[in-house]
């Protein structure tokens, strides 16, 4: 690869943009530039990154999701319920979490049908299975805050891997989730860039009726990526209850918009067939560090989702045009053959 | 005589086969839900209380079918008409005196900045659309997230409240014993209707939104009509915003957050085809009354409100399943006719 095509890249334009901003911040505000501020952003990223790499897939695929949050939390509130009422082993936090992940797959699965099975538009049909899944959470599972999460759960939440007083006297906590987030990112990069399955998922995002005339069949595809997606959302669901330390079931829901944010912002293009997992985890790390700091810029925190909006017009304006470029440049070629 | 009928049915609303079917389904929730809940659902009272909700969902869906009718979407319709609504609700309670007096040019002025609003959010969304070719889905999420935060970021996420009474006036009065807001959807939806089925722009919107490829071939200017859908899906919206306002007497950031789902299940269930190019003003409006009828009749029977999202989700997929099924028979039984002769 020649350097100029690295310039383009949507990773190093994010790369600059995330030093430029480190800079700014911490000239204002030096508490910006310390090791418990990192470890902060980090925290903060663990659940939006895992619903992230579920977002990413889809995106690639053409495709869009807006239920992942709602499949989420009802994975994460109905493995707490399950769990108190039938006063599964209070210790551990592996069951809840594979009851979660299985609750996600379930609900993916819903979501699969309704896509693949019948085709009904991405969009449109997660509209509506969010619709379905809050409801049903809400009028059958339960609509009260539970506070008091199952024992595994709740010790997990202050499971660190590094921790150790600053010299200013706070804590600074490096949470162990850190490992296990890194690996399933590894996984899912592997998982895309390595298997014959993410070079459909690709490929699906490149055109459909092409990849049905590659062989590849579309609809297990797709029913594949959107139980993938729910594994995923669930496994962050249940996560987030640990990390909050309550499953309050009105949780996540409007999210969305943020973790579709960082996966745009990240490369991934909409309109499927491109997107890169290091993009996306530079785009949820982005989108945290500026909603983490904007405060330190004397800027108040309601001014938060503003600032992620005009980030996100920023970013697929940026993609926009350089799509726009990138066909008139083909165009022009072309035409230039035909002379 | 036979063959007149014949004309005025096929010329006439029943020439639609979805409106067709929407006005089976109105009678068939009327009658259910009067079935079930007589003493509750079928009050005047019931009555005249969803005339005046259902212009609201009307007027914002038949935003949400002017975006979709091209093949894109407009997610951004509630920030705009919060938006909208928090301007001028702003520019009333500044204006106010102690006692609560307003003079009327005010109100008509702030009304007009409120529209402004919607009319620069809408232009804001044409720009990323029509000549930035940001697709639809993502521009409208992007500006939604913009209107919605800066909407937080200057209200501070309080509401503004206590609006003038004559302001009211408008959103919960009657106009020849018709509820006022009822009249207005009213109006909208004919003015909407005869942009669609009556001028070129609206021929155009239908084009591309069943060719795009084709009507870029012939030179009609597609990305203005694209870009004008978009300005009318603002206005609309903030219509809509004012509407709320006047009815409720509040303006908030985050009120109405579910309507966005509930138009977009409007629309569709009005027999709007999501990829674009076939709808019907009369569909969404059908289909909003249904919806607000069976919101009506759930609370009537005293299901909770979760349990009509949950109804509503179903009725959005059961709708698309039933319409993908249909249209393959469709397709099935021309193919096999075509092959017989």
């Amino acid at each position: 690869m020649n350097f100029r095509k690295l310039l383009r890249r949507n990773e190093t334009v994010l790369i600059f943009a995330i030093i430029v901003f480190s800079l700014v911040i911490g000239s204002k505000s030096p508490e910006f530039f310390t090791i418990a501020n990192l470890f902060d952003i980090l925290r903060s990223s663990f659940v939006q990154l895992i619903f992230a790499l579920g977002v990413l897939i889809v995106i690639i695929s053409g495709g869009i999701d807006v239920s992942f949050p709602i499949v989420g939390i009802f994975a994460g509130y109905t493995a707490v319920v399950i769990m108190r009422k039938f006063e599964l082993n209070e210790e551990s936090v592996l069951v809840p979490i594979a009851l979660a992940i299985l609750i996600g797959i379930i609900l993916g699965g819903l979501n699969a049908i309704a896509i693949a099975g019948f085709e009904i538009p991405t969009l449109i049909a997660t509209l509506g299975t969010a619709g379905i899944f809050r409801g049903f959470m809400l009028s059958f599972i339960g609509a009260s805050f539970i506070s008091d999460i199952p024992l595994g759960l709740d010790k997990f939440s202050t499971a660190d891997l590094i921790k150790f007083e600053s010299e200013a006297g706070t804590l600074v906590r490096l949470h162990v989730l850190v490992i296990p987030v890194a690996l399933i990112t590894l996984a899912v990069s592997l998982l895309l860039n390595r298997t014959i399955f993410g070079r459909s998922v690709y490929a699906l995002g490149g055109g459909v009726e092409s990849t049905r005339r590659l062989g590849i069949s579309v609809k297990r595809t797709q029913a594949k990526i959107y139980m993938l997606v729910g594994g995923l959302s669930g496994l962050a669901g249940i996560l987030y209850v640990s990390l909050q330390r309550k499953a309050n079931p009105y949780d996540l829901a409007g999210s969305e918009l943020d973790v579709i944010a960082a996966v745009v912002l990240g490369g991934a293009s909409i309109m499927g067939g491109y997107g890169t997992v290091f993009g996306t985890v530079l785009g949820v790390l982005f989108i945290n560090m500026i909603k983490n700091n904007l405060v330190l810029l004397g800027v108040s925190s309601s001014w938060q989702r503003a600032a992620v909006g005009v980030l996100l017009i920023i970013g697929i304006t940026i993609q926009a045009i350089g799509e726009n470029q990138k066909q008139k440049r083909q165009r022009s070629a072309t035409s230039k053959e035909a002379e | 005589m036979n063959e007149r009928l014949q004309r005025f049915s096929t010329a006439g609303l029943l020439a639609d086969r979805k409106v067709t079917q929407l006005m089976g389904f109105t009678t068939f929730t009327l009658i259910f839900f009067t079935v079930f809940s007589f003493n509750i659902f079928f009050t005047p009272e019931n009555f005249r209380s969803m005339a005046y909700q259902v212009p609201e969902i009307a007027i914002l869906s038949i935003a949400v079918m002017l975006s979709m009718l091209t093949g894109g979407i407009d997610l951004s319709i509630v920030g705009i008409s919060n938006a909208a609504a928090l301007v001028a609700a702003y520019i009333m309670t500044q204006k106010m005196t102690e006692g609560g007096d307003i003079s009327t040019m005010w109100i008509i002025a702030a009304c007009l900045a409120g529209i402004l609003i919607g009319l620069i959010c809408g232009a804001i969304n044409s720009v990323l659309i029509a000549i930035l070719n940001v697709t639809p889905i993502l521009a409208t999420l992007a500006t939604m997230t913009l209107f919605n935060g800066i909407a937080i970021g200057i209200t501070n996420g309080v509401s503004v409240s206590d609006l003038p009474k004559q302001f009211m006036r408008v959103g919960n009065g009657t106009f020849l014993g018709i509820p006022t807001p009822f009249v207005l959807m009213l109006v909208i939806a004919i003015f909407v209707g005869y942009l669609i089925n009556r001028t070129s722009l609206g021929l155009k919107v239908l084009l591309i939104g069943t060719n795009r490829k084709a009507a870029q071939y012939s030179v009609m200017g597609d990305r203005k009509v694209i870009a004008w859908t978009y300005i009318i899906s603002g206005l609309l919206s903030s219509l809509a915003g004012l509407i709320i306002a006047s009815r409720t007497s509040a303006a908030s950031p985050d009120f109405g957050n579910s309507y966005i789902l509930l138009a977009i299940v409007v629309v569709v269930l009005g027999g709007i085809n999501p990829m674009g190019g076939f709808g019907t003003v009369t569909g969404v409006v059908l289909a909003t009354i249904v919806l607000q009828m069976v919101s009506s009749g759930f609370n009537a029977l005293r299901f909770s409100q979760f349990f009509y999202l949950l109804a509503q989700g179903g009725v959005l997929v059961l709708v698309m399943i039933l319409n993908t099924v249909f249209e393959k028979r469709r397709i099935n039984r021309s193919i096999n006719k075509s092959l017989d002769s």
